[in-house]
Protein backbone atom coordinates (compact mmCIF):
# COMPACT_ATOMS: atom_id res chain seq x y z
CA UNK A 1 0.00 0.00 0.00
CA UNK A 2 1.35 3.49 -0.42
CA UNK A 3 1.24 6.02 1.38
CA UNK A 4 0.86 9.73 1.26
CA UNK A 5 4.82 10.45 2.26
CA UNK A 6 5.56 7.95 -0.68
CA UNK A 7 3.84 9.89 -2.80
CA UNK A 8 5.24 13.43 -2.30
CA UNK A 9 9.03 11.80 -2.75
CA UNK A 10 7.85 9.69 -5.66
CA UNK A 11 6.57 13.79 -6.80
CA UNK A 12 9.72 15.53 -5.92
CA UNK A 13 12.14 12.57 -6.88
CA UNK A 14 10.46 12.77 -10.29
CA UNK A 15 10.80 16.52 -10.73
CA UNK A 16 14.15 16.35 -9.94
CA UNK A 17 14.65 14.09 -12.73
CA UNK A 18 12.65 15.62 -14.73
CA UNK A 19 15.17 18.62 -14.37
CA UNK A 20 18.14 17.28 -15.68
CA UNK A 21 17.15 16.04 -18.83
CA UNK A 22 18.88 17.98 -21.80
CA UNK A 23 16.34 18.50 -24.34
CA UNK A 24 14.62 21.75 -23.23
CA UNK A 25 11.08 20.62 -24.90
CA UNK A 26 11.38 16.69 -23.03
CA UNK A 27 12.24 18.72 -20.15
CA UNK A 28 9.43 21.03 -19.79
CA UNK A 29 7.23 18.45 -21.30
CA UNK A 30 8.41 16.08 -18.58
CA UNK A 31 7.92 18.85 -15.54
CA UNK A 32 4.66 19.74 -17.11
CA UNK A 33 3.19 16.27 -17.20
CA UNK A 34 4.42 15.34 -13.93
CA UNK A 35 2.46 18.60 -11.92
CA UNK A 36 -1.12 18.17 -14.25
CA UNK A 37 -0.98 14.53 -13.73
CA UNK A 38 -0.24 14.59 -9.55
CA UNK A 39 -2.79 17.50 -9.23
CA UNK A 40 -5.43 15.74 -11.60
CA UNK A 41 -5.08 12.61 -9.72
CA UNK A 42 -5.08 14.03 -6.29
CA UNK A 43 -8.64 13.15 -5.78
CA UNK A 44 -8.76 9.59 -6.11
CA UNK A 45 -9.86 7.35 -2.63
CA UNK A 46 -9.54 4.22 -4.27
CA UNK A 47 -6.42 2.18 -2.86
CA UNK A 48 -5.95 -0.42 -5.98
CA UNK A 49 -5.98 2.60 -8.31
CA UNK A 50 -3.58 4.68 -6.23
CA UNK A 51 -1.13 1.70 -6.47
CA UNK A 52 -1.47 1.69 -10.11
CA UNK A 53 -0.78 4.72 -10.13
CA UNK A 54 1.89 4.69 -8.21
CA UNK A 55 3.41 1.96 -10.03
CA UNK A 56 2.66 3.79 -13.03
CA UNK A 57 4.54 6.56 -12.21
CA UNK A 58 7.72 4.60 -11.04
CA UNK A 59 7.56 2.70 -14.41
CA UNK A 60 8.14 6.78 -15.68
CA UNK A 61 11.26 7.46 -13.06
CA UNK A 62 12.67 4.84 -15.00
CA UNK A 63 12.39 6.11 -17.73
CA UNK A 64 13.18 9.39 -17.24
CA UNK A 65 16.30 7.89 -15.26
CA UNK A 66 17.13 6.08 -19.12
CA UNK A 67 16.26 9.34 -20.99
CA UNK A 68 18.39 11.44 -19.13
CA UNK A 69 21.46 9.22 -19.89
CA UNK A 70 20.61 8.92 -23.68
CA UNK A 71 20.02 12.45 -23.76
CA UNK A 72 23.25 13.31 -22.24
CA UNK A 73 25.34 10.91 -25.12
CA UNK A 74 23.43 12.81 -27.53
CA UNK A 75 23.06 16.13 -26.87
CA UNK A 76 21.94 18.71 -29.53
CA UNK A 77 22.76 22.83 -29.57
CA UNK A 78 20.79 24.47 -27.17
CA UNK A 79 17.24 26.38 -28.64
CA UNK A 80 17.44 30.33 -28.75
CA UNK A 81 15.20 30.57 -25.59
CA UNK A 82 17.79 28.95 -23.45
CA UNK A 83 19.89 31.59 -23.67
CA UNK A 84 18.32 34.39 -21.26
CA UNK A 85 20.00 36.12 -18.57
CA UNK A 86 18.34 35.15 -14.88
CA UNK A 87 15.32 36.53 -13.91
CA UNK A 88 16.93 37.85 -10.51
CA UNK A 89 16.74 41.69 -10.36
CA UNK A 90 20.73 41.83 -8.26
CA UNK A 91 22.30 39.59 -10.97
CA UNK B 1 38.27 -6.78 -93.64
CA UNK B 2 34.50 -5.83 -92.05
CA UNK B 3 34.35 -3.24 -89.62
CA UNK B 4 33.87 -5.59 -86.39
CA UNK B 5 37.74 -7.68 -87.46
CA UNK B 6 39.35 -4.04 -87.34
CA UNK B 7 37.62 -3.25 -84.13
CA UNK B 8 38.43 -7.24 -82.86
CA UNK B 9 42.13 -6.58 -83.74
CA UNK B 10 42.07 -2.54 -82.32
CA UNK B 11 40.96 -4.79 -78.78
CA UNK B 12 43.82 -7.18 -79.27
CA UNK B 13 46.04 -4.21 -79.92
CA UNK B 14 44.83 -2.40 -76.87
CA UNK B 15 45.41 -5.26 -74.54
CA UNK B 16 49.07 -6.57 -75.95
CA UNK B 17 49.70 -2.82 -74.96
CA UNK B 18 48.32 -2.73 -71.59
CA UNK B 19 50.33 -5.96 -70.92
CA UNK B 20 53.41 -3.91 -72.19
CA UNK B 21 52.89 -0.86 -69.92
CA UNK B 22 52.06 -3.01 -66.70
CA UNK B 23 55.12 -4.97 -67.62
CA UNK B 24 57.03 -1.39 -67.68
CA UNK B 25 55.54 0.21 -64.80
CA UNK B 26 56.12 -2.76 -62.54
CA UNK B 27 60.12 -2.55 -63.87
CA UNK B 28 59.75 1.54 -62.99
CA UNK B 29 58.47 0.71 -59.52
CA UNK B 30 60.91 -1.86 -58.97
CA UNK B 31 64.01 0.77 -59.99
CA UNK B 32 62.02 3.14 -57.73
CA UNK B 33 62.23 1.44 -55.03
CA UNK B 34 66.04 0.22 -55.27
CA UNK B 35 66.59 4.27 -55.63
CA UNK B 36 64.85 4.74 -52.57
CA UNK B 37 66.84 2.15 -50.66
CA UNK B 38 70.20 3.41 -52.25
CA UNK B 39 69.44 7.13 -51.75
CA UNK B 40 69.59 7.11 -47.93
CA UNK B 41 73.33 5.06 -47.26
CA UNK B 42 74.26 7.93 -50.07
CA UNK B 43 72.31 11.26 -48.66
CA UNK B 44 73.36 9.92 -44.97
CA UNK B 45 77.16 10.20 -46.20
CA UNK B 46 76.79 13.57 -47.72
CA UNK B 47 74.59 14.77 -44.50
CA UNK B 48 77.96 13.76 -41.95
CA UNK B 49 80.18 15.66 -44.72
CA UNK B 50 78.43 18.78 -44.37
CA UNK B 51 78.02 18.58 -40.91
CA UNK B 52 81.50 18.21 -40.30
CA UNK B 53 82.14 21.05 -42.49
CA UNK B 54 79.52 22.98 -40.99
CA UNK B 55 81.09 22.56 -37.27
CA UNK B 56 84.46 23.39 -38.73
CA UNK B 57 82.68 26.78 -39.94
CA UNK B 58 81.04 27.00 -36.61
CA UNK B 59 83.97 26.60 -34.60
CA UNK B 60 85.85 29.07 -37.10
CA UNK B 61 83.52 31.66 -36.87
CA UNK B 62 83.47 31.39 -32.70
CA UNK B 63 86.81 31.73 -32.48
CA UNK B 64 86.89 35.27 -34.50
CA UNK B 65 83.84 36.72 -33.15
CA UNK B 66 84.48 39.41 -30.34
CA UNK B 67 83.27 39.31 -26.90
CA UNK B 68 80.50 41.62 -28.00
CA UNK B 69 79.10 39.33 -30.50
CA UNK B 70 79.37 36.70 -27.84
CA UNK B 71 77.22 39.17 -25.48
CA UNK B 72 74.56 40.05 -28.27
CA UNK B 73 73.65 36.31 -28.89
CA UNK B 74 73.24 35.24 -25.70
CA UNK B 75 71.09 38.26 -24.55
CA UNK B 76 68.94 37.65 -27.21
CA UNK B 77 68.58 34.13 -26.71
CA UNK B 78 68.34 34.99 -22.79
CA UNK B 79 65.23 37.59 -23.30
CA UNK B 80 63.74 34.85 -25.97
CA UNK B 81 63.70 32.31 -23.23
CA UNK B 82 62.19 34.60 -20.77
CA UNK B 83 59.10 35.78 -22.47
CA UNK B 84 58.27 32.17 -23.30
CA UNK B 85 58.55 31.27 -19.49
CA UNK B 86 56.45 34.41 -18.47
CA UNK B 87 54.13 33.30 -20.13
CA UNK B 88 53.68 29.70 -18.51
CA UNK B 89 54.56 31.39 -15.30
CA UNK B 90 51.76 33.61 -15.49
CA UNK B 91 49.16 30.30 -16.10
CA UNK B 92 50.68 28.70 -13.16
CA UNK B 93 50.65 31.54 -10.91
CA UNK B 94 47.12 32.86 -11.24
CA UNK B 95 44.73 31.18 -8.98
CA UNK B 96 41.02 32.17 -8.71
CA UNK B 97 39.51 31.38 -5.36
CA UNK B 98 35.55 31.56 -5.04
CA UNK B 99 33.07 31.05 -2.16
CA UNK B 100 29.49 32.18 -1.47
CA UNK B 101 29.14 35.70 -0.04
CA UNK B 102 28.55 35.82 3.71
CA UNK B 103 24.69 35.16 4.70
CA UNK B 104 23.73 37.03 7.20
CA UNK B 105 19.62 36.40 8.93
CA UNK B 106 18.27 39.45 7.40
CA UNK B 107 19.74 38.38 3.63
CA UNK B 108 18.80 34.58 4.55
CA UNK B 109 15.33 36.31 5.39
CA UNK B 110 14.68 38.59 2.11
CA UNK B 111 16.52 35.56 -0.39
CA UNK B 112 13.80 33.14 0.79
CA UNK B 113 10.81 36.17 0.68
CA UNK B 114 12.05 36.83 -2.73
CA UNK B 115 12.21 33.53 -3.78
CA UNK B 116 8.44 32.62 -2.21
CA UNK B 117 7.48 36.08 -4.31
CA UNK B 118 8.46 34.62 -7.29
CA UNK B 119 6.58 31.62 -6.75
CA UNK B 120 3.38 32.34 -8.78
CA UNK B 121 0.20 30.33 -6.53
CA UNK B 122 1.71 32.42 -3.41
CA UNK B 123 -0.10 35.96 -3.17
CA UNK B 124 2.28 38.37 -1.85
CA UNK B 125 0.45 40.63 0.07
CA UNK B 126 -0.64 37.31 2.37
CA UNK B 127 2.58 36.71 2.67
CA UNK B 128 4.77 37.14 5.78
CA UNK B 129 7.57 35.46 7.47
CA UNK B 130 4.84 33.81 10.37
CA UNK B 131 2.40 32.77 7.65
CA UNK B 132 1.57 28.88 7.35
CA UNK B 133 2.11 27.87 3.82
CA UNK B 134 -1.31 25.26 3.58
CA UNK B 135 -3.34 26.95 6.01
CA UNK B 136 -2.95 31.02 5.53
CA UNK B 137 -1.67 30.68 1.98
CA UNK B 138 -3.77 27.86 0.72
CA UNK B 139 -1.02 25.95 -1.15
CA UNK B 140 -1.23 22.05 -1.20
CA UNK B 141 1.26 19.41 -0.34
CA UNK B 142 2.97 19.34 -4.12
CA UNK B 143 2.93 23.01 -3.97
CA UNK B 144 4.73 22.16 -0.28
CA UNK B 145 7.19 20.08 -2.44
CA UNK B 146 8.09 22.69 -4.96
CA UNK B 147 8.36 25.13 -2.43
CA UNK B 148 11.41 23.37 -0.55
CA UNK B 149 13.14 22.56 -3.94
CA UNK B 150 12.83 26.07 -4.65
CA UNK B 151 14.61 26.80 -1.54
CA UNK B 152 17.16 24.10 -2.28
CA UNK B 153 17.95 25.63 -5.59
CA UNK B 154 18.14 29.10 -3.41
CA UNK B 155 20.55 27.91 -1.35
CA UNK B 156 22.69 25.01 -2.99
CA UNK B 157 21.96 22.33 -0.63
CA UNK B 158 19.59 19.26 -0.29
CA UNK B 159 16.90 19.45 2.29
CA UNK B 160 16.04 15.92 2.79
CA UNK B 161 12.25 14.72 3.12
CA UNK B 162 12.13 14.10 7.03
CA UNK B 163 13.20 17.88 7.70
CA UNK B 164 11.23 19.19 4.92
CA UNK B 165 7.70 17.85 6.18
CA UNK B 166 8.14 20.00 9.44
CA UNK B 167 9.37 23.19 7.21
CA UNK B 168 5.71 24.93 7.07
CA UNK B 169 6.32 28.50 7.88
CA UNK B 170 9.00 30.81 6.11
CA UNK B 171 10.94 31.28 9.38
CA UNK B 172 11.02 27.76 9.87
CA UNK B 173 12.77 27.94 6.41
CA UNK B 174 14.82 30.54 7.33
CA UNK B 175 16.16 29.06 11.08
CA UNK B 176 16.96 25.90 8.97
CA UNK B 177 18.60 27.64 6.44
CA UNK B 178 20.65 29.75 9.14
CA UNK B 179 21.41 26.38 11.33
CA UNK B 180 22.62 24.74 7.97
CA UNK B 181 25.27 27.15 7.22
CA UNK B 182 26.00 28.37 10.39
CA UNK B 183 24.61 31.61 10.50
CA UNK B 184 23.83 33.09 13.97
CA UNK B 185 23.85 36.96 13.37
Amino acid sequence: MSTRRQAITLYRNLLREAEKLPSYNFRMYAARKIRDTFRANRTINDFEEIDRQVANAKQNLDLIRRQVIIGHLYTADKLVIEHKKTLRPDC
Amino acid sequence: MSLTQIARSCGRLAVAMKTVRVASAVGQTQLRMLHRIAMPAVSTQLCQKSCVENKITQRNYSAKSTIEDIKCRVLKVVSSYDKDSRCSWQTQLVRKYSAKPPLSLKLINERVLLVLKLYDKIDPSKLNVDSHFINDLGLDSLDHVEVIMAMEDEFGFEIPDSDAEKLLKPADIIKYVADKEDVYE
